[in-house]
């Protein structure tokens, strides 16, 4: 129905003018505040404790899901059953760790007394402990205690002489591949990446399977892990021993980028594997549509999980292969989490007695042997490996070759992002490999400055 | 004329207040204030004091410790750095343009519906509530779902595709695929929205002048282009205001389908200024990307508002 009054004719226009200049503003508040969250939530009101001996306390333990099996809460059943007076309550973080570090950073930095643990990724120690975001732990946990974790994972989890996180469980780029497919072509488990490439497309052209090989290509921190891999294994480097430059333009990383866009322009890795993170690729391998998967040491559980596998007993284990002419086998990267501590928490005698007890025998075996994570412990790690029922990734574990990231700078969130952006463009073909590795190099050496 | 009874104007608008002395009325004034303050001084806290915080911090040498942040002393250096870096003159483009487009194609199909549900008679309540379900859908839930159609391996369309003989794209796997794949999902999402803004202003126009322009035999188009267009210029200004306000802060799409890529493709100066700030802990470049847009948005309304009051001045002098 239309409207023949006047005097409501110019209400539309006026109201339309006021209406939009506190939307103006709102939006403008909006898009200021869009950034801005927090949370706090202090759990306990026990007052602080002296640090050294276990103590009764209730602490918040922030944990992002561990393969989704229900590890933490036997971890922390296990601990509650060691120490009866210290209760411990898990807090699920994000299972993508860019979010979780957010969140974290923005809870800790606004002085948030909870999580009074958190399990951080082993790419943080710089950033936290540059920032002050983490409670040095060297200074409370003598040299003797540092010892017993297998080597590289304290000098992983230091910065500037000190050690901020407590190695929980490592965790290393493998091979899964089909032992079915492999045996009925008659192939053997590929130790080059042109090997692994030609097998594929031999699998793919039998109609043995639909893809060849599924790996980690979306633009994010997993992109740079599987990146790491080629590069190392064709002889490159991200950046100088010192941080002050970057060398990623180079032909070692332009023969490992040109590989890596052949698998998908062969068609042996679908195109839509520049959109993969792990759930993805696992659940493409899972499916049975894939011969060759590069995943972390949980999807061998996953894979083995019938609820979630048609490919169980199917599936075997190896170290990541390396290019041609480079010694066997090639690099895989390291992942895998420490605990650390919030300098605002108030109970740091009970949360040492907490970090201390998940480097147990006890501890480590739970995550080892129930769980099959690779466990940080030298000793557990040992006992493991020498026992046939242990999962496959632990006896792998033992050969590979490991590269960890260059994660020795607080500004290494930015060396990453430049590495992942300018190879995701490669990838999905909207750049050539050679103009993203010069795109990256220049991104690097800006973040290394301290720039945008 | 229809059925819904949502859309008339209640008989018997509300005549103006008359005849009460000055000082009744500042006392009603002063009762008003009185009873807004509590609320209004939530407000400027919860509005006013962010803003403000983020201005201050985009000026400041912000450092980072467990303590929060500190602002070590006045510069410029933060906007400085933005406008030397290749990502943020990206993001601005990116931003603007995928605003440009995503209102242009919104304003253009939303108008076109709105004419349609103007001139249903039955149904038209059923067919309001259709469209307003995809307006109403938490954006990150929509985004989710968009996922899903998207997807690059067991993905809807790219079945579809299959099907029917066009290949099987990877819909966010390109930069052009993923922009476009984004613009479609916000335009599926907002379109309605425009839609009943300009219904709201079509219900309001004088009826006579149509009389008169059938009287005078004017086709419909005509009729559209010379009584409907000019008359609906102040709705569509404000619904065009809204969408812009909204697009450029686009954020939740590219959050959930691509990350900001392929490469860095999808990344809008909100997306951006997330990164910068809570991934990188770039605090003082953070805050200064976040404000610059606040700004530049606040700029392209204002200048939007000129041009179209200037045109409009313009048309009722002629």
């Amino acid at each position: 129905m239309r409207n023949t009054s006047d005097q409501k004719q110019r209400s539309p226009r006026r109201s339309g003018r006021n209406g939009v200049r506190v939307a103006a503003v709102a939006a403008a508040a909006a898009v200021t505040l869009a950034a801005c969250s927090s949370g706090s939530t202090p759990t306990s009101t026990s007052p602080k404790q002296p640090t050294g001996s276990a103590t009764s306390a209730s602490i918040t333990w922030s944990a992002s899901p561990i393969a989704q099996v229900g590890i933490r809460a036997a971890l922390i059943k296990a601990f509650e059953a060691a120490y009866p007076k210290i209760h411990v309550t898990l807090i699920s973080a994000p299972t993508n760790t860019d979010t979780n570090r957010a969140q974290l950073v923005t809870q800790i930095s606004g002085g948030s007394t909870s999580p009074d643990v958190f399990m951080g990724d082993v790419i943080w120690p710089a950033e936290f402990g540059a920032h002050g975001l983490a409670v040095p732990l060297s200074n409370y946990l003598p040299s003797s205690y540092w010892s017993k974790f297998a080597p590289g994972l304290v000098s992983g989890a230091s910065y500037n002489g000190k050690v901020y996180g407590s190695p929980l469980f490592e965790d290393q780029g493998f091979l899964y591949y089909r032992k079915d497919l492999l045996a009925k072509a008659h192939l053997p488990v590929p130790k080059t990446w042109e090997q692994l490439k030609s097998e594929s497309e031999t699998l793919q052209k039998d109609g043995l399977v639909k893809y060849g090989f599924v790996w980690e290509g979306n633009s994010y921190e997993g992109l740079t892990c599987d990146f790491m891999e080629y590069l190392t294994s064709a002889g490159g480097k991200v950046v100088n021993s010192s941080y002050t430059k970057a060398e990623i333009d180079s032909p070692a990383a332009l023969r490992a980028l040109t590989f890596m866009r052949s698998l998908i322009t062969s068609g042996v890795s679908p195109s839509a594997v520049t959109t993969f993170e792990e759930p993805q690729a696992m659940s493409v391998f899972d499916a049975g549509q894939a011969a060759f998967l590069r995943n972390w040491d949980y999807a061998w559980s996953n894979s083995q999980t019938p609820s979630d596998s048609k490919v169980v007993g199917k599936v075997g284990v190896a170290p990541l292969p390396t290019f041609a002419g480079q010694s066997y086998p090639g690099y895989s990267n390291i992942g895998g989490w420490n605990l650390y501590i919030n300098p605002h928490s108030t109970h740091l005698a009970a949360d040492l007695t907490f970090v201390k007890w998940m480097s147990s025998t006890t501890a480590q075996m739970i995550l080892g042997k129930t769980y099959s994570e690779i466990p940080t412990v030298e000793s557990v790690r040992k006992a493991l490996a020498a026992d046939p029922s242990a999962a496959p990734p632990i006896h792998v574990a033992a050969q590979t070759r490991l590269v960890p990231r260059p994660a020795g700078t607080p500004n290494y969130p930015k060396v990453s992002s430049a590495i992942y952006t300018n190879v995701n463009a490669a990838l999905s073909g909207s750049t050539s490999p050679s103009a993203a590795l010069a795109a990256a190099q220049s991104g690097i050496n800006t973040a290394l400055s301290g720039g945008l | 004329m229809s059925a819904s009874v949502t859309l008339e104007r209640p008989p018997g608008a509300p005549a103006a207040i008359v005849g009460r002395p000055d000082a009744h009325r500042r006392g009603l004034a002063r009762l008003g204030w009185g009873f807004t303050l509590p609320a209004l001084i939530f407000v400027g806290l919860v509005t006013i004091f962010p803003i403000v915080f983020s201005i201050v911090m985009s000026l400041s040498n912000v450092g980072l410790s467990a303590s929060g942040f500190a602002l070590n002393g006045f510069t410029l250096h933060n906007y400085d750095e933005l406008i030397h870096a290749g990502v943020w003159r990206y993001a601005l483009g990116f931003t603007v343009g995928y605003t440009v487009i995503t209102v242009m194609v919104e304003l253009i199909l939303g108008t076109a519906i709105a004419l349609v549900l103007q001139r249903l008679t039955r149904g038209r309540g059923l067919m309001m509530a259709l469209l307003l379900l995809p307006w109403s859908m938490i954006t990150v839930i929509s985004a989710e779902l968009w996922g899903y159609i998207y997807e690059g391996t067991y993905g809807v369309l790219q079945a579809i595709s299959g099907a029917i003989g066009l290949g099987r794209p990877v819909f966010l796997g390109t930069a052009n695929g993923a922009i476009v794949s984004m613009m479609v999902a916000d335009i599926w999402k907002t379109t309605p929205f425009v839609a009943i803004i300009v219904l709201a202003g079509l219900v309001m126009l004088p009826e006579d002048v149509y009389e008169a322009a059938e009287v005078d035999g004017a086709s419909g188009w005509s009729t559209f282009w010379r009584i409907t267009f000019p008359l609906l210029r102040p709705t569509l200004a404000l619904a065009v205001l809204f969408r812009i306000l909204q697009a450029f802060g686009l954020f939740d799409l590219p959050f959930v389908l691509t990350g900001g890529g392929p490469g860095t493709a999808t990344t809008s100066l909100a997306v951006l200024g997330y990164k910068v700030m809570f991934e990188d802990l770039e605090f003082g470049p953070g805050a200064a990307v976040a404000t610059s847009t606040a700004l530049l948005v606040l700029i392209g309304c204002m200048a939007f508002l000129r041009v179209f009051r200037a045109q409009a001045g313009s048309e009722e002098a002629a």
